[in-house]
């Protein structure tokens, strides 16, 4: 009942509310800046427009990551790297296939020195 | 994890794969193109440089050598199988083991002195110096076997020996 007259009574309400308010600000605690707050504020504002600067070894390997995704350096890398494999690749296919050739000539004009 | 860490990385990988994948795509290739014709006298030719005249007659020599090979190659199987008949069984080496020893010997030392003769025809029919080239490369690929083997085994025997 008594809620009900409290809620429909708006005169006391905004009497409420005021008393509130004032106790609210009163009960707030505003302690005192420090000293060169608002430099410091300043400074940090200033801090976080400039651009991020990065420690040296972190600096190296984002130059690399982006040297290497570079398309004409990429596309050259992987040219030279196949080339290359497949160089190698020729190098070695054709010693095998020589030593696979010797070893055949060999099992069929002495096959009692292989055993 | 760092995002240029990861693309080093990546990029170290795809490098890897690129040049593996290459190698090995390049090998299988090269090695199914060089063992398409599978003539046993390939290798002499490519080795020795040798002309389609001297490799007519090499080939000739060849196939008149391989039947002679099989033939002893036969001899040392029989022979073979009577030493293990003769050895079955028995804990010691008795006299007919021992007979069949000299005389599984005597037929390998044959079989070795008529591949040597082989050999010194094969090399008669080459150019001077590629036939000396042939002839060492023959004997230490048939003969050096047998001495690296003996030689090592005299090593260790000396090892022993200095060990006692």
């Amino acid at each position: 009942m008594n809620k009900e007259n409290i809620n429909s009574d708006p005169g006391f309400a905004n009497a409420s509310d005021a008393r509130l308010s004032a106790l609210l600000r009163e009960s707030r605690v505003s302690p005192a800046l420090p000293p060169r707050f608002q430099e410091g504020v300043w400074r940090r504002i200033e801090e976080a427009d400039a651009p991020v600067k990065s420690n040296g070894g972190i600096a190296w390997l984002d130059a690399l990551a982006a040297l290497v995704l570079r398309p004409r350096l990429a596309l050259a890398t992987a040219t030279v790297l196949m080339v290359a494999g497949a160089l190698l690749g020729v190098r070695d296919g054709s010693q095998s296939a020589h030593h696979d050739a010797q070893a055949r000539y060999l099992a069929a004009v002495a096959p009692l020195s292989l055993r | 994890m760092n995002r240029s860490l990861v693309i080093l990385l990546g990029a170290l990988v795809l490098c890897a794969a690129l040049l593996g994948g290459s190698y090995a795509v390049s090998r299988r290739v090269c090695q199914n193109c060089m063992s398409k014709s599978v003539s046993d006298l390939d290798w002499l030719q490519q080795e020795f440089h040798l002309s389609d005249a001297e490799m007519a007659r090499i080939q000739k020599l060849h196939e008149g050598y391989l039947p002679k090979c099989a033939e002893m190659c036969a001899k040392i199987a029989a022979k073979k199988s009577e030493l293990e008949t003769a050895l079955g069984g028995v804990t010691n080496v008795n006299p007919v083991a021992q007979q069949k020893l000299a005389e599984l010997a005597a037929l390998r030392a044959q079989c070795q002195a008529q591949m040597l003769q082989h050999f010194n025809e094969v090399s008669q029919t080459m150019p001077p110096e590629q036939g000396r080239r042939y002839l060492a490369e023959m004997r230490r690929l048939t003969l050096g076997l047998h001495e690296q083997t003996e030689s090592s085994m005299s090593e260790s025997a000396g090892h022993e020996h200095h060990q006692h």
